[in-house]
């Protein structure tokens, strides 16, 4: 009776779970709900890697059937920055759509789901005063003055956001756009344009040094944090590499698993419109800076199989990755292939050049409320001069209108069924065994792998933390006459395939297994 | 009546103990005179030409902390793969001010497992201050000004297996952690294997009629290649092991390829840049333990960390491509005193890693001093130069030979005997054992010890040593005065690096005046030319960027009021000092 009762209640959250369609990003305790949910299905092993400084769960979903741990897999992440709130939805829908209707991937592929690393970060969506922060909640000294985030933003209009000050000043760098003339822009000295504002994020001197908002009230960002040219004592990123709890709680669960293949990274770095660039020289130094060459060609094939599945162009589209961030740490430094998308755009609109008179003119035709228009307060660092605080709402310009997300989550789920569907495929082929008397039997064979990609990525041939295609035959030492008992492959290219050769004095049947956990495995039984 | 009966009974037991046991002492005091440079009759007696377990040197710790509370503390800053305590001894003379008051040196020793020496060096620093403090002025005067932060071994585990489990002079170099080092999927699975039983990892060679060597008729302990037109007798097979896994190698898989001094989070760079880095900077608790020390102790100023072998005395940079971090100021001061170095340490050489050793990212010295402004030496310790006082290299086959021949008799080398190899058949198995070589013989420890021991005790005397020398006032009129505050450094070291000053890496000094209304505070950058540099900002705390390595710095206040004020200064790395008038 009571278990029916328990029973009904939960039917009826769930109808009126869904029966409230969302219509703004969720807060992070409804993420934890869907996450929640999400593990009930047999497919999917939720863990919580870690808790943030600020007590926010990390959790990591694997989603596979079977062997899962050997079937090549492609990481999911989101929330590398915190004010892209795009991103965790992303992830959570991909997790959401493959155990539901794309169920049919996990026969082939493991999945796993990073939905949000910047939880801390993220929660400032939902707050009472709204900003764009990257940071978790440890206490860090940004500027270095001996005293920890003295020197935060500061709501001076009262409207629960953090927009922007100007300081009407003859000596500010900064003017109006002929564009729109709610935008700023630097003044361009050297066609003899005078400055007419100093331009801050709405703030005070509250350390007395000059600055504002140098020293914020937030901690280490996970995406300018990892060891990839780690910008050591720049603010936000700290004075060591990977120094969090959650940096280091997912970089130790990562290592750990060793059948990913690719990640793909909702982050606003971007190398999915665009392929990556290739640098011989960069490429050639010790500290490799540059794509290999073999990878940039992956790259660009991978590339093309997005621009055709997702059809919104990357408008004004420049960040490549940016220091210490999480997507190429994910090539660089852990060797896989790695994809990065910001997943949207704004539209080019009325062939505006600037960025934010682009959005705002987009953003008026659809009759939006995403501008705080320029209005006088009273600062107290600045008695005597006019201040205004106003500027484009936080997250408007990084993140689209919550109802534009589904559209964007199919096409990107999509994109990452496809990149699966390529994943290396290793297969044995031309078998052949001869009988060369007295009980002896040539065994001869080869290893394909039937896909576009290679086994492992050129910087996955150099690392340790790729494991190599591993090649048994199982038969006993005295039973192998000739031929390697175990034998290590470093990798093979796409459509590529090697030749094997033993012989054995058995009756049979002899087993053969070649592969590597990212690569998957082939097996083979051999009766004589 | 009875009470006080027993009492006295109590008593004179007591006394006559005493008297018999200090008679006792008494006699023997007589056989027994100070030698100069060695504590006299020390609380804590310790066997210097011998190597103890990290159990061993714990225990030694223990005593030390146990004979001289008032002088030495002993912590555990962490734990290790295997869950040993990181022990370390903390030594200033506490009743003269917190440890953390006062500029500090710390000295590790044995991160690189099979490096075992540098835990009896670091021991010797310890056991030399600790003993030698009541009965010598300067040393008694360097634990009122320093603090030093002693670790012998920052590789605990891997320090005991190096002894108590079969090795060569050179494994296991990394921790205890066990990977995969042959990238076959699994960990460890074919080590070394210690087919004689004798502790020892040696070689093995088979008699074979295709055989490059020979035995030497005159020392057949000596393998000898012979000319390329003569037939030789021997082949070599490579250091005891057989095949455990079955893959055709023998001992390919040993404990972690990782190299613990690989680790640190200065520029780091992963394993197929670096080779032995693990997953990211401070992957391993042991170093973990120490960067989190360091952190909770900024005072720390100078670093030195023991190493073999080869007789250097090491600087930074690692790796040419930080070549930059290290300025020509503080260049300065690393030579002053690694050339100090050579002169007390007969055979070491003052060089830098990466174009005199090899060029290495995410070394412990990088780390001190990039990521924390802390002037920092690696010491190779052992040179052979110390066996003849000759230079004849590093690991010089025919010296050692000679050396076991004429000096250690037969004590350091096993001599080739039959083995029934199961894969190879007929095998000899000997040569070098793992003690010998890399470290020291039991008869040089001591004085080497102390030689090093003393070059770190030079180091942490040129930390910064603060005082304020002079306060002058000046009557301005009008009820007001000018205080000017001289704040001189009276050794080499400044209170913050080039590279600190260059990053701010450690928050500037302060120079503060109480008792006084303060209206405006200057740094001084010219008195002659009374050129003032003006902090808006509470003029009070005066922020002083640095205070340069035998130089000084002044700040000045316009004051309205105040008759007895007094000065301090608060320095992270240079301790306080204070004025009172």
């Amino acid at each position: 009776m009571r278990k029916h009762l328990f029973f009904g209640l939960l039917l009826a959250t769930t109808i009126c779970g869904n029966s409230f369609a969302q219509s703004d990003y969720p807060t992070l305790s409804q993420t934890a709900q869907r996450i929640q949910k999400l593990s009930a299905n047999h497919a999917v092993e939720l863990k919580t890697l870690t808790k943030t400084a600020g007590g926010k769960e990390i959790y990591a979903l694997k989603i596979g059937t079977g062997a899962k741990d050997q079937k090549p897999a492609i990481a999911v992440v989101g929330g590398v920055e915190g004010y892209h709130v795009l991103s965790v939805e992303l992830a959570l829908q991909f997790a959401e759509k493959l155990v539901g209707e794309n169920a049919k991937a996990l026969e082939s592929t493991t999945f796993y789901v990073f939905p949000n690393l910047s939880p801390d970060a993220y929660a400032q969506y939902h707050d009472a005063l709204k900003y764009e922060r990257r940071g978790n909640a440890v206490a860090i000294d940004h500027d270095r003055d001996g005293v920890a985030g003295d020197n935060g933003y500061r709501d001076l209009n009262g409207d629960g956001l953090i927009t922007w000050m100007r300081i009407a000043d003859p000596m500010g760098d900064w003017t109006t756009s002929k564009e729109d003339a709610r935008v700023l822009v630097k003044a361009d000295r050297a066609k003899g344009e005078a400055g007419k504002y100093r331009v801050f994020k709405e703030s005070v001197d509250s350390d007395k040094d000059g600055k504002f908002a140098e020293d914020l009230t937030e901690g280490i960002a996970f995406n300018k944090s990892l060891s990839y040219k780690f910008p050591v004592f720049e603010p936000l990123a700290g004075d060591i590499a990977v120094s969090q709890l959650e940096s280091r709680a997912l970089l130790d669960y990562l290592f750990e698993q060793w059948n990913i293949f690719a990640f793909v990274t909702f982050s606003p770095a971007n190398n999915l419109s665009a392929p990556l660039k290739y640098s011989a020289g960069d490429a050639r130094k010790r500290v490799v800076t540059s794509i290999l060459e073999k990878d940039q060609a992956t790259n660009a094939m991978v590339s093309e199989l997005y621009t055709k599945t997702v059809p919104a162009k990357a408008f004004q589209q420049t960040n490549q990755g940016t220091d210490g961030d999480f997507f190429q740490w994910a090539y660089f430094h852990f060797a896989r292939y790695s994809f990065s998308t910001p997943a949207y755009w704004n539209p080019e609109y009325k062939g505006k050049t600037n960025a934010e008179a682009n959005f705002l003119a987009w953003s008026d035709s659809l009759k939006q409320d995403t501008f705080v228009p320029w209005t006088a307060i009273k600062h107290p660092d600045f008695p005597n001069q006019q201040v205004e605080v106003g500027g484009i709402k936080p997250f408007k310009l990084v993140n689209p209108p919550f109802e534009k997300v589904g559209e964007i989550a199919k096409q990107h789920n999509d994109f990452i069924l496809k990149l699966a569907a390529m994943q290396p495929k290793l297969e044995f082929h031309q078998l052949k065994s001869e009988s060369l008397g007295n009980g002896l039997t040539r065994i001869t064979v080869d290893l394909f792998n039937n896909s576009p990609l290679p086994t492992h990525s050129e910087m996955g041939t150099r690392s340790r933390w790729l494991r190599k295609l591993r090649v048994d035959i199982d038969v006993p030492a005295d039973q192998l006459i000739s031929g390697d008992k175990v034998k290590l492959v470093d990798s093979l290219g796409a459509f590529e395939k090697t030749s094997f050769s033993w012989i054995v004095r058995s009756k049979g049947p002899v087993q053969l297994k070649a592969g590597a956990p990212h690569a998957g495995f082939a097996t083979q039984t051999v009766t004589f | 009546m009875k009470i006080m009966n027993i009492k006295h009974t109590v008593t004179a037991l007591a006394l006559g103990a005493l008297s018999l046991s200090s008679f006792e002492v008494s006699a023997q005091q007589e056989n027994y005179f100070r030698a100069i440079g060695t504590p006299h009759q020390p609380k804590v007696e310790i066997a210097w030409n011998r190597y103890y377990s990290a159990e061993g040197l714990w225990d030694l710790m223990k005593k030390i902390a146990v004979a001289h509370p008032k002088i030495a503390r002993i912590e555990s800053i962490g734990k290790s793969v295997e869950g040993r305590d990181i022990l370390t001894l903390t030594i200033t003379d506490f009743a003269s001010g917190k440890d953390t008051d006062k500029p500090a040196m710390w000295i590790d020793g044995n991160i690189h497992s099979n490096e075992v020496q540098g835990g009896e060096f670091s021991l010797y620093v310890a056991w030399y201050l600790t003993e030698m403090h009541g009965d010598n002025e300067f040393v008694k005067q360097l634990l009122k000004d320093k603090t030093f932060y002693i670790t012998p071994t920052i590789n605990p585990d891997a320090r005991n297996n190096f002894f108590k489990e079969p090795n060569t002079a050179s494994s296991p170099r990394s921790g205890m952690l066990v990977l995969d080092n042959d990238g076959d999927g699994k960990n460890g699975e074919d080590r070394m294997d210690d087919l004689d039983g004798d502790g020892h990892i040696t070689m093995m060679i088979r008699k074979s009629p295709t055989g490059r060597f020979i035995k030497d008729p005159l020392d057949p302990r000596r393998l000898m290649q012979v000319g390329p037109d003569q037939v030789g007798e021997y082949e070599m097979l490579g250091q005891e092991g057989v095949d455990n896994d079955g893959d055709g190698e023998v001992n390919e898989d040993g404990i972690g390829y990782y190299d613990p001094n690989r680790d640190w989070g200065w520029n780091w760079q992963p394993d197929y840049i670096q080779r032995g880095a693990m997953r990211y900077p401070f992957t391993l608790p042991e170093n973990r333990a120490v960067m989190e020390f360091v952190w909770k102790h900024p005072n720390i100023a100078g670093a030195q960390s023991f190493h073999n072998s080869g007789g250097m005395i090491l600087r930074g940079p690692g790796a040419e491509e930080d070549l930059n971090t290290y300025n020509r100021e503080d260049i300065r001061i690393y030579d002053a005193i690694g050339k100090k170095g050579e002169e007390m340490i007969p055979g070491y050489r003052y060089l830098t890693v990466y174009k005199d050793l090899y060029s290495v990212f995410g070394g412990e010295l990088d780390w001190f001093y990039g990521n924390r402004g802390i002037f920092t030496y690696t010491n190779e310790l052992m040179v052979s130069y110390l066996y003849f006082n000759k230079e004849a290299g590093r690991g010089n086959q025919e010296e050692q030979l000679k050396v076991d021949q004429l000096l250690t008799f037969g004590d350091a080398f096993v001599n080739y005997k039959e083995y029934k190899h199961p894969q190879f058949g007929t095998v000899e198995i000997g040569g070098f054992k793992k003690t010998f070589g890399r470290a020291h013989p039991g008869f040089l420890l001591e004085q080497d010890a102390h030689r090093n021991a003393a070059f770190t005790i030079y180091h942490a005397y040129h930390t910064p040593k603060l005082s304020i020398t002079e306060v002058k006032e000046e009557e301005l009129g009008g009820g007001l005065k000018a205080i000017t505050a001289t704040i001189f450094n009276e050794r080499m070291m400044p209170t913050h690096a080039s590279q600190d000053l260059k990053y701010r890496i450690e928050r500037p000094d302060y120079v503060t005046l109480s008792g006084a209304k303060v209206l405006a505070g200057f740094v001084v950058e010219d008195a002659d030319m009374k050129k003032y540099k003006e902090q808006t900002h509470s003029p009070e705390k005066m922020a002083v960027a640095n205070i340069p390595g035998m130089g000084a710095v002044q700040v000045r206040w316009i004051v309205s009021s105040g008759s007895a004020y007094s000065v301090t200064v608060d320095s992270a790395k240079g301790g306080k000092a204070s004025w009172k008038k």
